[in-house]
């Protein structure tokens, strides 16, 4: 602890360096003229000097005396050149105009122009949704999870699923951020839609490696996605109709220019068809989901800016009486955005994010229902410290404390053969306080340096137990409320550098230590919304991540063309898997007792090439990798394939705007097929023909490839009043990928057994209306 | 379970999902020894199959092993040698076990030995077998059902059964009082997943229940999870076995209970 104080302090002396010219600050926020959004990552440029909008629309910049032309550009929205004179401090807050497509003279920018080729930010990739609108997708659904799929070093966790894999780390590993609350279950439908919906969103940042200090608590990356904060200009209405769900978005000023609201919704209506089925067995089922997105935004006065942003959402999947589920996620973000000088910005937030499922089963004498619950409080405070040229500072801490309910089973009757079962709850405390200064050493060596230092403290009231090496627990120790169990401590340390080559190209390296405190306890192939989250624990260690990484990064045709390389190699500790014949739903505490740990290893090397404007944009992006790991007790302790690991990873996206009515999009993907076990031989038990396996993920599923095509008709763009129509046709050429490959008795010739591929979805065409007034 | 969520949902949104059959190149395992062993309550229920593993691609008729040394013995050391009745069958049927006892199991084929020990749990009565309709899923099928009591202490364990027309169904289905402790219980015998045929008015429909031991459980419960073939597990394995030595299998010493009916 004192060590790394003293660490921090020394780093930080490196950033005061003294100067003599005199210099002043231009400082402001950068905003849409037509709706008043904050603009996220707009590029404020003045000659060579230039600095990105933080995300509330921030941005400083320190520079000598003189007179200065400032170029303000952000995703879709048209260049601004202000002239200044700078000879004092100046607050200059910017409004770009969107972008005017006209016949003649059609110029997207599909993506930021220039990736910062001097930011020693790496695993970068941001997507605006703007960029995702015209990518088809699997029933018209537009799903940034799924859009994020398609680039180089993230993988899909299946056909239409909306989970994924980040340069080797388990879906669980993955921090899914929405206005700063963690998202616990980002899926919908078994996986198949993600919770967030797309109108609702401003801005998707997703960090895959090179992680800044001021995230946290998952190995594999980040994804920090924004909400709109609302229109303060105007009121409009937008929503859309499509295959399997409707949506409406609602927004405008309370006051103009100082507050807005925003009202999104979602509901799909499948099963309202079910309604009017004339079989009561079929009417009485249900399947559905809807989500909720609320924000409010308010500045006092031109300092102080408050949000408060709510999340809600639910499924509900029910046959008839007999059996039901629903679950969800709820979170409430409420923040505060104070400027205390030209140089220094504050944000506080203080954050409320719930998941939790109930199952309820009514069938003979088992009548019950079943609870779980993970819930968080938490407390933010971060400052940035634009502290000169030559170094932007950000420091500040992170306090959650989380309630976990592991499973609550209660009979719902005193006939109910089923008893109640209440595992206890877990406390446990989350702290971490971080710095991180990114330091403009010369013109063309950039290094941001920062450490983060995580305590999590397991809290009583609760048993902790020893387990024996068979799984069996042979000590328990109660503990009181409040009481401290354990308190782990871990530094982590966060470094990155860039140095620039030329004006086109740079290379970069970095180096990111991870730790993760809770861990998701699933049993299946696929995301379930009763998987199990838990916190570490005295045997559950903190899982630990190292990542390295080096890349190199080119601009062709003046920013047209874009290539990155990056490589990367990320060891893991304390990974998690199950003993054989693992049940993740005993009825007891410790559920250590189902559990094995080990390690992991992940390497590979990613490319992307993007065409950033023009009629036709898009990327090809290209991943090589390999993910092992070696479990105590799995596969003879042997280092094996995770199932995450692919070879070979390709992704096309092309997008091109034929005139001013119509867009057309495709995508294509490849990738091999992820690692599976297979049965090495058979045997009978009680004339039963079971499997016989040898080794751990020791085979391949088929590789799977795809094509989606979609077009927009652009039915109408008045100023009050614009619609569109989408079509989009899901597999294109009707490959059957395999979801499954199971392995039976065949149903001709029962002496023989067979495998069995389970394709699910082929040709799937889907249209949507969406309009906007 | 969640492969007819699965169906449902593609049945609303209406579209098919598509399945076929494949070739897959599997490598080839060496053999490994299955041992099969049981002893009930009841006569006739004293019986040791050993086999051997075989290709996936050769025929699934049982592969037995002859010519080992198979015994028994119980608490007081009572050892009885069970004879070879038929290529990899030992039987004795005059043996019988009773509730309380463990009995332990000693197999020498050609040098190598296996050993398991397991004792016979409380017979828990079988009240009753009848028929429900359920909707599940859309479908509405005919179910059979069995009530018991289970005793008051948890550590019971069942397994059940389901005959239909005396062709045993290969469906698992094991229940323990994990969460229904001295209860009484109804316990619904659903056919979905790999043997879904429905049952029909008129079938006749028999069920054994047998009172299992934990280890028992624990095996069938993790075949059922792992070695099916027909799951959505992330990781197949072997069932964890009871038995030591590396064979695969299980050792029970078990209670049987039988009830036989005709579907109305």
């Amino acid at each position: 602890m004192i060590k790394a104080i003293y660490l921090t302090i020394i780093l930080f002396g490196s950033a005061v360096s003294g100067y003599t010219q005199q210099k002043f600050t231009i400082s402001g926020t950068i905003r849409s003229q037509r709706t008043g959004e904050s603009l996220i990552g707009a590029t404020i440029k003045i000659n060579d000097a230039g600095t990105y909008s933080n995300d509330y629309g921030f941005f400083s910049l320190t520079m000598e005396k003189g007179k200065y032309n400032i170029e303000a550009s952000a995703v879709g929205m048209q260049v601004q050149n202000i002239p200044v004179t700078l000879d004092r401090n100046i607050t200059l807050n910017i409004a770009l105009e969107d972008e005017q497509k006209t016949m003649e003279n059609i110029t997207i920018i599909a993506s930021s122009k220039n990736r910062s080729l001097s930011s020693p930010q790496m695993g970068i990739e941001r997507l605006t949704t703007k960029e995702i609108k015209n990518i088809p997708a699997l029933l018209g659904e537009r799903d940034v999870l799924k859009t994020v799929q398609l680039l180089p070093g993230i993988k899909s966790a299946g056909d239409g699923n909306s989970g994924f894999y980040v340069r080797g780390g388990a879906a669980d590993q993955n921090l899914i951020l929405l206005d700063e609350a963690t998202v616990y279950n980002a899926s919908h439908l078994l996986g198949f839609f993600s919770t967030f919906n797309s109108d609702a969103i401003k801005d998707i940042t997703v960090y895959k490696g090179g992680m800044p200090a001021q995230y946290g608590g998952r190995l594999s990356s980040v994804l920090d996605i924004k909400m709109n904060d609302g229109n303060n200009q105007d009121y409009s209405v937008s929503g859309g109709i499509g295959l399997i769900s409707a949506k409406l978005n609602v927004e405008g000023p309370i006051q103009k220019d100082k507050s807005s609201f925003l009202v999104t919704g979602r509901r799909t209506y499948a099963d309202l068809f079910l309604k009017l089925a004339k079989d009561s067995s079929l009417r009485d089922n249900v399947l559905n989901f809807y989500d909720l997105n609320a924000k409010l935004n308010y500045s006092i006065g031109s300092k102080d800016r408050i949000y408060l942003s709510g999340y809600f959402g639910k499924d509900r999947l029910a046959a008839g009486e007999t059996f039901g589920l629903d679950w969800g996620n709820a979170t409430g973000t409420f923040r505060w955005n104070h400027i205390f000088s030209n140089k220094l910005f504050s944000n506080t937030s203080a954050i409320f994010s719930n998941y939790d499922y109930n199952i309820n089963i009514r069938s003979g004498a088992n009548q019950f229902d079943i609870f779980s619950q993970i819930r968080d409080w938490n407390l933010k405070q971060e400052f940035q410290w634009y502290l000169n040229n030559r170094n932007n500072i950000r420091f500040g801490f992170n306090t959650i404390y989380h309630i976990i309910r592991p499973g609550e089973v209660r009979p719902s009757t005193d006939k109910s053969s089923i008893n109640e079962a209440l595992l206890q709850k877990r406390y446990s405390w989350e702290n971490a306080i971080y710095a991180t200064n990114t330091w403009k050493f010369t013109d063309k060596l950039h290094i941001t340096y920062g450490l983060r230092l995580t305590l999590f403290s397991i809290l009583g009231k609760g048993d902790f137990y020893t387990i024996t090496p068979d799984g069996e627990v042979s000590d328990t120790l109660s503990y009181r409320k409040g009481q401290f169990v354990k308190t782990y401590i871990n530094p982590e340390p966060r470094l990155a550098a860039s140095y620039q080559l030329n004006t086109v190209s740079s290379v970069k390296a970095s180096f990111v230590r991870n730790v993760q405190n809770l861990h998701l306890i699933s049993n299946s192939t696929t995301s379930s919304p009763t998987d199990k989250w838990v916190a570490s624990t005295n045997i559950i260690k903190p899982e630990i991540s190292d990542l390295f990484a080096i890349g190199y990064y080119r601009n062709f045709s003046d920013n047209k063309y874009e290539l990155t390389v990056e490589t990367y190699y990320k060891t893991m500790q304390h990974q998690i898997d199950y003993r054989d014949g693992a049940n993740i739903y005993i009825n007891s505490d410790a559920i250590e007792t189902q559990l094995l740990f080990g390690k992991g290893r992940a390497y590979g090397i990613e490319w992307q090439f993007k065409k950033k404007t023009g009629k036709l944009t898009g990327w090809l992006s290209y991943t090589l990798s390999k993910t092992e790991k070696k479990i105590n007790g799995i596969s003879n302790n042997n280092w094996y394939n995770a199932r995450q690991d692919r070879t070979h990873d390709i992704a096309l996206v092309l997008s091109y705007q034929l005139n001013k009515k119509w867009t057309l999009s495709a995508n294509w993907v490849f990738y091999t097929g992820n690692a599976v076990t297979f049965p090495a031989g058979k045997y009978m038990v009680d004339d039963q023909v079971v499997f016989y396996y040898t080794e751990r993920n020791g085979y391949r599923m088929p590789d799977y490839h795809r094509l989606d095509i979609g077009a927009t008709w652009l039915l109408k763009q008045k100023k009050r009043f614009s619609s569109e129509l989408n079509f989009s046709l899901y597999n294109a050429y009707g490959r059957e990928n395999a979801y499954t490959i199971s392995f039976r008795e065949s149903k001709d010739d029962p002496e023989k057994t067979e495998a069995v591929q389970l394709a699910l979805f082929k040709f799937i065409p889907s249209i949507s209306y969406n309009f906007k007034f | 379970m969640k492969y007819s969520v699965i169906y449902f949902l593609m049945t609303i949104i209406g579209f098919t999902s598509c399945e076929k059959i494949i070739d897959l190149p599997l490598d080839v395992a060496p053999k490994k020894y299955m041992v099969e062993a049981t002893i009930t309550d009841g006569k006739g229920g004293c019986r040791v199959l050993i086999s051997q593993t075989k290709n996936f691609d050769e025929d699934n008729s049982f592969n037995g092993i002859s010519g080992a040394g198979v015994s028994l013995a119980d608490d007081n050391n009572n050892i009885i040698t069970l004879p070879e009745v038929a290529p990899g069958i030992y039987t004795d049927s005059s043996i019988t076990g009773t509730p309380g006892k463990t009995y332990s199991l000693h197999v020498n084929i050609n040098g190598v030995s296996f050993n398991a020990s397991s004792k016979m749990p409380v017979k828990v009565t079988l009240d009753s077998l009848y028929i429900t309709e359920d909707n599940i899923f859309g479908q509405v099928r005919k179910t059979p059902n069995i009530n018991y009591t289970d005793p008051k202490g948890r550590g019971n364990n069942y397994r059940f059964v389901l005959y239909v027309n005396g062709v045993k169904r290969n469906n698992i289905y094991i229940v323990n009082d994990d969460y229904s402790d001295g209860n009484f219980s109804s316990i619904k015998l659903f056919l979905f997943g790999g043997d879904n045929k429905k049952i029909k008015s008129g079938d006749k429909v028999g069920v054994d229940m047998l009172c299992i031991s934990p280890e028992v459980y624990k095996y069938w419960y993790s075949l059922n999870a792992g070695a099916t073939g027909n799951n959505n597990a992330a990781s197949p394995a072997n069932p964890v076995s009871n038995i030591t030595g590396g064979a695969l299998g299980y050792f029970s010493a078990q209670t049987v209970q039988t009830k036989l009916i005709e579907v109305p």
